[in-house]
């Protein structure tokens, strides 16, 4: 009998999926689906949109992270028109970014994923959350807790919300930090490095307890989409890098991103799917996101997560196509993150207040942003008229370019599970609360 | 008893729910309180385990999103059936949010644009994905054309603390413990000179004593700031009987009733949270020991049956205050619009009124709630807590409020001539509510 095994919706997860198994007679899985159900269609509604309003309205696409939302469309009409902002704007935009990346990835690890692994993957579902974590773990939790809040008020601050940010502007910021508001946050920055390396200790703990899992199940090989500056991890600005399953990295210019991302309309997802058109669909299907941007980078940007970087590749090697390392990897961009922060909070130039040009004519043309956003990479091409009124816009988010990679490794691991039936020989450690 | 509550995620971006985990540490106080049955973004339940409940199971449901899809109006409807109370929380659901900007096409044309035309679509013939897929609403609505709703909480998304307190009002839990006397024990008018003799609405028959303030001391009522005591004063049944059948209200009475919703109920009227009508009778039919105010003697309840009931009737009672009200920017300052700026334009100094320096600024056509968060960082409103009043042409009301109200050297006429995009600046987070775009 053909079985057909679904989950509906994925928990824990940002977004609207279901998935679809569907397994023969013969034992063998013959599909595998993930069924992103949800659409809302801004590639239409920008249309008619004043194009500096652009960034005050995408933010919506993710509450998770509205940042680069509101950072990414903010670029792509800067490029359109052809603005450069000053230095002390683009360096406040940076440390936005990298804030919303470090409560972000905190978020990620505690509240999404570490109910996984901390209570291990049989756990009774009422209790695999984070609610539960912080009960049974209190000092964790409240560490927590504290990191999300010093990144989310870090970005209230700067961003005038955390959750939909209004302060960019096309031609800069539409102002600089306070000095009391930068003096606070430098006062608790030394704490968050240190829950940061503590949140480091925790995870490595856990790849190592959980490493037959990590070397074994869901080893996919892909091709990898990101973002480099120089061959520099970066999450503000850069070319796109597209590292081959066997290692070899290739830049190009945002601008030529027709030639290299292509876009597969399939019939079970409103999520489009991402592919590196030079290799074809499915061939060319890419992942994107953490363990993407640890693969694609020569270094990271800061000295700890540089070191961090280093022990993932001593381990690991120069690729990795481990989808539980994207744990790790979350990890090396969450210390590169508070090392950001930590440096820019001493910059003089996060409370210069020359942080908006005034040079600003709207023309016509299009262009384009890209950032990297905590769940993947963003990429915003806005096509602007004369008067600086959005003609139209194709945006390219964190779900497309994750959703072909995610459904070709949920069938690898289908297969290894149903048919190979690798979870009943693999060592799996106690459960570290329960 | 926890209670139980459940989140349902719509069309949307999850911005409300983060905003709630923004709580951070004021979350914790909350938790032990509440039974999450369902929350798909942080606990692992199933939809299945929603469906297998029975109806009006989960005390609370809050629905978050817009509604895009089929599906969206489908899970509206279960959670109608399994909770005994729905709040549309955040403007998604209140008002459709920024997608009801899509109402301005139809849906094929949306449709057209994204699973066929877009640039970087590789395909030979694309076409919309129909396989497990739920189909499109036609046009957004809101969620109350789709289900009843008992209360809104807007914004986009709702702050942190008007969400806690809502959720603790819900709760009932409240500042003090309930004083097991009423404040008239504690009244120097306690005697011929009581107000409610007057006719004035007075609300110390209900309160709980201990208030050093007295506000009757300088002959003004109590508007039951110490909130419910758990016995009443005989003068309740005045009261009762006043709150029976009030059609008219004097400005007096006015102040005093929207203090005491503030105060009494807690409930945050300035933070965007709105009850629609007789809450507390539902509550009290299910009779659920810990929820709002479901302990409270029967004659507070009647009481306050009878004022939502008003409220119910009068919803323009509640005068809601614009963003203005709670910006620091002054209005009639030097500056003076002479024409409409974009907002790249230049850089607004930080004391003038917005509108006065020439920006668009939606404040005053937008509710209060926020506490004018944008113009803290040198930003014009867009409107996300909604508008202040419905059913008219907001671009008319917009350049009528600003032409009266402001230093403006435009008439309407000219106003609006210059503003290019009028949809996407005075209907931005609300076009799914205008019938016109249906
Ligand atoms: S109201 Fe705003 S924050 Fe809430 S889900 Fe909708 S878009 Fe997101
Ligand atoms: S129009 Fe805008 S800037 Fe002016 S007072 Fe109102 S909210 Fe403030
Ligand atoms: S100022 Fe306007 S746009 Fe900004 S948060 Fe308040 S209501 Fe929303
Ligand atoms: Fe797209």
């Amino acid at each position: 009998m053909v079985k057909e095994i679904n989950v509906e919706p994925v928990t824990r997860l940002e977004g609207h999926g279901g998935l679809r198994i569907v397994i023969g007679d013969d034992g063998k899985v013959k599909n595998a689906q993930f069924n992103i159900a949800s659409t809302r269609f801004f590639e239409k509604f920008l249309e008619g949109r004043y194009c500096e309003h652009i960034p005050r309205i995408t933010p919506r696409i993710c509450g998770i992270c509205p940042i680069p939302h509101h950072l990414t469309p903010t670029k792509a009409v800067e490029d359109a028109w052809g603005v450069t902002i000053p230095e002390p704007a683009r360096k406040l935009r940076i440390l936005l970014q990298n804030a919303k990346q470090y409560s972000s990835h905190a978020l990620h690890f505690y509240a999404l994923a570490a109910p996984d692994f901390l209570l291990g993957p049989f756990a009774d579902p009422a209790l695999r959350n984070v609610v539960h974590v912080i009960s049974k773990m209190p000092e964790v939790g409240a560490m927590a807790l504290k990191m999300m809040d010093f990144g989310q008020k870090l970005c209230a601050d700067i961003g005038g919300k955390s959750v939909h940010p209004i302060s960019a502007i096309v031609g800069g910021m539409k102002q600089p930090m306070s000095e009391a508001s930068r003096d606070k946050f430098l006062a608790q920055v030394n704490e968050q490095v240190e829950f940061t390396k503590k949140t480091v200790e925790i995870g490595l703990k856990v790849v190592e307890d959980y490493w037959d899992v990590v070397a074994n199940v869901g080893v996919v090989p892909t091709y990898y989409l990101g973002m480099t500056n120089n061959g520099v991890h970066d999450i503000y600005e850069g070319d796109i890098r597209i590292v081959t399953p066997e290692g070899k990295k290739i830049d190009y210019d945002v601008h030529n991103y027709l030639d290299v991302l292509g876009e597969h309309i399939p019939e079970h997802s409103y999520a489009t799917h991402m592919y590196y058109k030079p290799a074809g669909y499915p061939d060319g299907i890419y992942r994107s996101n953490t363990l993407a941007m640890i693969n694609c980078a020569d270094k990271m940007a800061t000295p700890l997560a540089d070191g961090a970087l280093k022990a993932f590749r001593d381990k690991i090697g120069p690729i990795s196509h481990h989808t539980f390392a994207y744990h790790w990897a979350r990890l090396i961009e969450l210390v590169e993150a508070i090392e950001m922060v930590a440096t820019l909070l001493q910059d003089p130039d996060v409370v210069n207040p020359d942080c908006k040009t005034l040079d600003v004519q709207p023309r016509e043309g299009n262009g384009v942003g890209m950032t990297e956003a905590p769940r993947g990479n963003l990429l915003y091409n806005i096509w602007s008229d004369a008067d600086g009124i959005c003609k139209k816009a194709n945006l390219l988010v964190a779900t497309n370019h994750n959703i072909a990679g995610i459904e070709k490794t949920l069938m690898h691991v289908a297969k290894q599970v149903f048919e190979d039936k690798v979870l009943e020989g693999l060592k799996l450690p106690d459960p570290w609360i329960d | 008893m926890a209670v139980k509550v459940a989140f349902m995620q719509n069309s949307d971006c999850w911005g409300c729910h983060q905003s709630l985990l923004n709580a951070h540490l004021g979350l914790l106080p909350v938790l032990p309180a509440l039974d999450i049955v369902y929350w798909p973004a942080v606990v692992d339940f199933k939809h299945d385990s929603l469906k297998a409940r029975p109806d009006g199971d989960i005390l609370v449901g809050f629905v978050e999103g817009s509604l895009r899809t089929n599906a969206d109006v489908e899970n509206a409807k279960l959670m109608r059936a399994k909770c005994q109370l729905i709040i549309a929380f955040g403007s998604c659901s209140c008002y459709g949010n920024v997608h009801g900007l899509a109402n301005e096409w139809d849906i094929e044309e949306a449709i057209k644009r994204k699973f066929t035309q877009v640039e970087s679509i590789t395909d030979e013939s694309p076409h919309e994905p129909k396989e497990h897929m739920p189909g499109f609403m036609r046009k957004i609505v809101p969620l109350d054309e789709v289900i009843s709703v008992d209360a809104y909480m807007a914004g986009c998304p709702p702050k942190p603390e008007a969400i806690l307190s809502a959720v603790q009002f819900l709760l009932g839990q409240k500042p003090q413990p309930m004083a097991d006397l009423s404040f008239c024990n504690d009244c120097s008018l306690n005697n011929e000179s009581c107000l409610l003799e007057k006719y004035d609405l007075c609300f110390g028959p209900i309160t709980s004593i201990g208030c050093t303030l007295k506000c009757t001391d300088n002959g003004d009522p109590c508007v039951g700031c110490l909130g419910p005591a758990k016995t009443v004063s005989a003068r309740a049944e005045k009261l009762k009987a006043m709150t029976q059948n009030i059609d008219q209200l004097s400005s007096g009475d006015k102040k005093n009733l929207h203090e005491f919703l503030t105060l009494f109920l807690n409930v945050p009227l300035m933070s965007g949270f709105d009850l629609a009508g007789d809450i507390l009778k539902q509550v009290r039919r299910t009779g659920q020991p810990k929820t709002a105010l479901a302990n409270i003697p029967a004659d507070t309840g009647d009481i306050y049956a009878n004022l939502m009931k008003y409220l119910k009737n009068n919803r323009e009672f509640i005068k809601i205050s614009n963003v203005c009200d709670q910006c620091d920017l002054e209005i009639g300052s030097k500056s003076r619009m002479t024409k409409v700026k974009r907002d790249y334009e230049g850089l607004p100094n930080k004391t003038d009124c917005l509108i006065e320096q020439g920006y668009l600024c939606a404040g005053p056509i937008t509710r209060a709630g926020c506490g004018g968060m944008c113009m803290r960082v040198n930003a014009p409103c867009s409107g996300c807590f909604g508008q202040t009043a419905w059913g008219v042409d907001q671009a008319e009301r917009f350049a009528d409020v600003v032409t009266k109200g402001f230093n403006v050297a435009l008439s309407k006429e000219e106003l609006l001539a210059q503003v290019k995009d009028k949809l996407g600046f005075m209907e931005k987070f609300t076009l799914a509510t205008n019938k016109n775009y249906r």
